[in-house]
């Protein structure tokens, strides 16, 4: 009891930043992706010694595949929504276009090379997303709509080309397996850099960020949400 | 002075002598010996040497005994010293001891046995191989060693090098036909080229398998880059030597070689060369006849892929390096994922680690103030 009254409760401020429904989307893409890396890695590299593990057997092989269409389906469905979704919404001025790039990203994106390079103390100040954020997915959803159009020309070579050149086929084979890796590293190297590593940020979890962050890393919005001024943090590295 | 009755015995002595030791001298019989040796080769054609020598087996079969010294003489076995008896072994003696094979075949099969003596190795390699299993199964008339070497008159079976698909199309005679309309057939046949394969060379010779295994059929890319990835010998002819090893990267390809590496005993449907060139048939694929010639190739592509529309046979690269001319969309993607994105992930994994940079110089200035 002496605890509780001597300490006083602390309270954080958060504020919302992804919906419900991105967050499960966020999930199923995860859980999609993962399943669709680890069934694809090993037809990729099927002279590799772990690939001769997993495909150990022609069943094993075709097990895999049948694992890897099935969540294809499901990565497909949630890639559709996701893009539907957003269109609507958008068209009925219910979301808003943070986003899409702007010209502001490229001067954001100088001002934090010229911080980085330590020409300058100050960070950019940035809106919802950082030029950080729309570059990770933006690259990621030119990526998936490269897997997944490639992924359907693979699976039903026969009726693509009844339209489409034939030419396109082994295109894709490469395109495929090249952007599934180019995907892969990217989200290890540049997606878990700045949600595990520079910060853990667990919002797309959560669906909500605390003020400190906010101020830190979202300053711009932090000031349009509360129109309180989001402190001198950003105008150095401060911590 | 000596006695007369010893002067008298040297001079006889010396007469005898003079008469015996010329007649030792001459103990062998004289060349010109009306009658030869037994078991020598002349001597064997003194009677089987004589036309019209026949006999009847039980089987109703007359069998000629007639042999010319011609035919011996022409062999490899004569003239080196190898003689009838060598391989007809039962027979040491006239008259001979009787014959109790019923039927010709069973006869050929029988002394055939002999070759082993001599040739144990190829021999027993025989016995492992399609033919004997063939015969195992109850077909006599699959091939000992006679059939395609010949008995008495045993050649070399690669002078001319044509004579031995010859020898095969004996009795694989659709066989022959296709493969002397092919590519390989024509230019063995027509022009002597020592270069084309005989049946021998992608069958094997004595250890003849069966080609219909899943086995030979993962093998079969190995067996045609013996030549076909030999860039000299490709050279000679203006081909590509690239085709296998563009083949072992394409869908088809890496297909087969995990098969093979892993499961080479169980069938499996990707192509292989002969799926598409064709086995014993196989033409240049400028000939219009040609299955992989751009007239045929969707048949052929369908052979597998039904439902596969005009459209089709585009994906196929044709065993060619990506070119910009050739497979533009493939060049195309190449260069984004070669370059562009390599270009991009670079400039990413910089970025990483000036923040990293950054943030550690950033901590070491906190921890110092």
């Amino acid at each position: 009891m002496n605890a509780s009254s001597g300490e006083a409760v602390r309270s954080e401020r958060t504020f919302p930043r992804f919906t419900a429904g991105q967050r499960w989307e966020h999930s199923l893409l995860i859980l999609t992706f993962t399943v669709l890396l680890l069934t694809g890695l090993p037809q990729k590299f099927r002279d590799a010694s772990w690939s001769r593990y997993i495909l150990a057997t022609p069943d094993r092989v075709e097990l895999v595949r049948t694992i890897h269409h099935t969540a294809a389906v499901a990565f497909l469905l949630e890639a559709a929504f996701h893009v539907g979704r957003g269109l609507v919404l958008l068209a009925r001025r219910r979301l808003s276009a943070a986003i899409f790039p702007t010209m502001q990203d490229l001067r954001d994106a100088g001002q934090m090379v010229r911080y980085l390079l330590f020409l300058s103390p100050r960070r950019p100040r940035y809106g919802k997303y950082s030029f950080e954020q729309k570059f990770t997915y933006w690259f990621l959803f030119f990526g998936f709509g490269i897997l997944i159009v490639s992924g359907l020309i693979l699976w039903f070579p026969t009726i693509v080309t009844r339209v489409l050149p034939g030419g396109l086929i082994p295109a894709a084979k490469l395109a495929h397996s090249s952007e599934a890796l180019v995907s892969a590293i990217f989200v290890v190297l540049w997606h878990f850099f700045h949600v595990h590593i520079e910060r853990l940020n667990l919002s797309i979890f959560t669906g909500r960020l605390n003020e400190s962050d906010m101020r830190r890393h979202h300053g711009q919005e932090f000031e349009r949400l509360t129109g309180e001024a989001a402190s001198d943090e950003s105008t150095g590295d401060g911590g | 002075m000596k006695p007369r009755w010893l002067r008298l015995l040297a001079v006889t002595l010396a007469a005898v002598g003079l008469l015996v030791l010329p007649a030792a001298a001459r103990a062998d019989p004289p060349a010109a010996s009306p009658t030869p040796a037994p078991q020598t080769e002349a001597y064997c054609l003194s009677c089987h040497g004589q036309p019209g020598l026949t006999m009847t087996l039980p089987s109703g079969e007359v069998l000629s005994l007639t042999i010319t010294a011609e035919a011996l003489r022409g062999s490899v076995h004569s003239p080196l010293g190898i003689e009838c008896r060598a391989c007809h072994t039962q027979i040491t003696t006239y008259p001979h001891p009787s014959i109790d094979y019923a039927t010709r075949r069973e006869l050929s099969r029988g002394l055939y046995q002999a070759c082993e003596k001599c040739h144990a190795d190829n021999y027993s390699k025989t016995l492992d191989s399609m033919h004997a299993r063939a015969a195992t199964a109850g077909n006599l008339e699959a091939p000992v060693c006679t059939d395609c070497h010949g008995a008495h008159d045993v050649h070399p079976p690669d002078q001319p090098r044509s004579h031995i698909s010859e020898i095969c199309g004996r009795c694989h005679t659709q066989i022959y036909s296709d493969y002397a309309d092919s590519v390989h057939g024509a230019a063995l046949l027509q022009e002597g080229n020592p270069d084309v394969p005989v049946c021998t060379d992608c069958h094997g010779v004595h250890n003849i398998q069966d080609p219909r295994t899943a086995q030979f059929r993962v093998d079969t890319p190995e067996l045609c880059a013996g030549c076909h990835a030999d860039a000299e010998l490709m050279g000679r002819y203006g081909l590509s030597a690239d085709v296998y090893s563009l083949y072992s990267l394409s869908w088809h390809g890496v297909d087969v070689s995990v098969y093979r590496a892993k499961w080479p005993t169980i069938w499996h449907e990707s192509a292989v060369c002969t799926d598409c060139h064709g086995v014993h048939d196989i033409r240049r694929t400028d000939d219009p006849a040609s299955r992989v010639n751009p007239r045929n190739l969707l048949t052929t592509c369908r052979q597998c892929h039904p439902d596969a529309g005009p459209n089709w046979t585009g994906a196929w690269t044709g065993h060619n390096r990506v070119s910009l001319e050739r497979t533009p969309f493939v060049f195309y993607t190449q260069a984004f994922y070669g370059d562009f994105v390599n270009f991009v992930l670079g400039l990413s994994a910089v970025y990483v680690l000036l923040q990293i940079l950054r943030a550690t110089v950033d901590r070491i200035r906190t921890a110092l103030r």
